[in-house]
């Protein structure tokens, strides 16, 4: 429990110095200060896609070894990644609305189909409410993890697949695209919201492993209630 | 009985029992075809609009309704089938390839059929030369969806709300090939060339026929 609190407190301060860069960070010439909002949107989706490997890596483990902690790593990955794609989405929406005028823009094909893969893990997350036997429930989600992982290529490449209102990627094998202390807090983000990630994975895994034993606690049900003997009742 | 005449008795089967019970050719069709109606009566008579959404409208109306070809009764086993084919010795991987050769026959069958009513209704402006591409994006597209509907089926086979499960989690994924077979089309009007598309296509296919030999064993136990 105190290793999950180190870890979480160790993450929010890492969370707090990524945005300290942020605000330092030169802006962006045409876009002003909402060009910060890169260095909190483009972290949040490349965890979304890493947890969401995550997932597919559990779901394939699991399918080999058979064990229950590759199950708890693919849905504690598979709940992190939602909530990750959903705060990336909402970030660009953020930014899309200042800079296009549009928090939605169908030019975009990044959004549409990050929206889409989305969609996929909440049918995952409905998938595992609907089986009670966890023995099933991880069989079939570890085949829907390690399937629906496919997509993922499609939504990060979506921006170069197609004609889009959406930026390329910064980063690039031949250099980034942005100056170096623009490049440098987006590094730093990107290092503290994986940190962050790896941080509520550590304390998700932990409250999983609680919920399973007070299940079994429960299903084992209290101890039986011993009648009392003729002797030790008085007024008879 | 090697594995691919296992696949194509499999095929058979399924094929034999869907002539039976009908449900694609008097259900599901005909709904298709009323959900290209229900579109310009939505939009209104607006001539050059209805001849605009024609190819988007197909490809909507054909991946809903194709969800349910793909989740049709006759590739539903049930318990006892499926106890029959293990003692049988029959491949859970020639199982999953028969399923996805029959289901793509009456998948490419439904597709053209919605193909035709939608040229028929909406009158679009086609380019030069598009049966071939189309018919080929169209193919790709139905095998990938049979694929996807096979292994949706299986992994929620038995619960209580398999239909709307399934269909949940066969929508999202079909994306590549939503995006494979529409972008055909209008490559083809724009002259930009089809070529990544069919190559999405193919890899999607091709990754999905993967996952589901080399998943069908650990499928036909979770579907018990």
């Amino acid at each position: 429990m105190n290793r999950v609190r180190i870890l979480l407190a160790t993450a929010g301060i890492a969370v707090l110095t990524g945005l300290w860069f942020a605000f330092i960070s030169p802006v962006d010439r045409l876009q002003g200060e909402f060009s910060r909002i890169l260095n909190l949107h483009a972290p949040f989706m490349w965890v979304a896609f890493l947890a969401f490997g995550v997932t597919a890596f559990a779901s394939i483990m699991w399918l080999i070894r058979r064990t229950l902690r590759w199950d708890r790593l693919a849905v504690a990955s598979v709940e992190l990644g939602v909530v990750f794609t959903a705060t990336g989405l909402f970030t660009g929406m953020v930014w899309g609305q200042a800079v296009w005028g549009r928090a939605w823009d169908w030019a975009d094909p990044r959004m549409a189909s990050t929206a889409v893969m989305f969609f996929v893990y909440i049918g995952y997350l409905a998938l595992r409410r609907a089986i009670p036997d966890p023995e099933m429930r991880a069989k079939r989600s570890a085949l829907l993890g390690a399937i629906a992982v496919i997509q993922v290529p499609l939504v990060y490449f979506s921006v170069n697949l197609f004609r889009s209102l959406h930026q390329t990627q910064s980063i690039r094998p031949d250099g980034a695209t942005m100056p170096r202390e623009m490049l440098t807090a987006l590094l730093v983000n990107f290092v503290a919201i994986t940190y962050l990630y790896f941080a509520l994975l550590v304390g998700r895994l932990h409250l999983a492993r609680l919920e399973e034993a007070s299940a079994a606690e429960t299903a084992r049900g209290p101890d039986a209630v011993t009648p009392p003997r003729l002797s030790e009742v008085k007024d008879v | 009985m090697s594995f691919w005449a296992q696949a194509v008795e499999i095929a058979r089967v399924d094929l034999r029992v869907e002539r039976r019970l009908g449900d694609i050719l008097r259900v599901v069709l005909p709904f298709a075809v009323v959900g290209l109606l229900v579109f310009p009566l939505a939009l209104g008579v607006d001539l050059s609009a209805i001849s605009l959404i024609g190819p988007a409208v197909f490809w909507a109306v054909g991946i809903l309704f194709g969800m349910q070809v793909a989740l049709r009764q006759a590739a539903h086993d049930n318990r006892e089938r499926r106890d029959l084919y293990a003692l049988l010795g029959v491949d859970p991987a020639a199982r999953f390839v028969g399923r996805t050769i029959s289901g793509s026959v009456l998948m490419v069958g439904f597709l053209v059929v919605l193909l035709a009513a939608m040229i028929v209704l909406y009158s679009p402006r086609l380019p030069e030369g598009w049966p071939i591409p189309v018919i080929v994006g169209l193919f790709l597209t139905a095998v990938g969806l049979t694929e996807l509907g096979t292994l949706a089926g299986e992994v929620t086979a038995g619960l209580r709300n398999r239909t709307a499960l399934a269909s949940l989690i066969i929508v999202p994924l079909a994306l590549p090939l939503v995006i494979g077979g529409s972008q055909t089309l209008e490559s083809l009007a724009r002259d930009t060339g089809i070529l990544p598309w069919l190559l999405l296509l193919v890899a999607t296919d091709l990754a999905l026929a993967v996952a589901g030999v080399a998943m069908a064993r650990p499928l036909e136990e979770a579907s018990r």
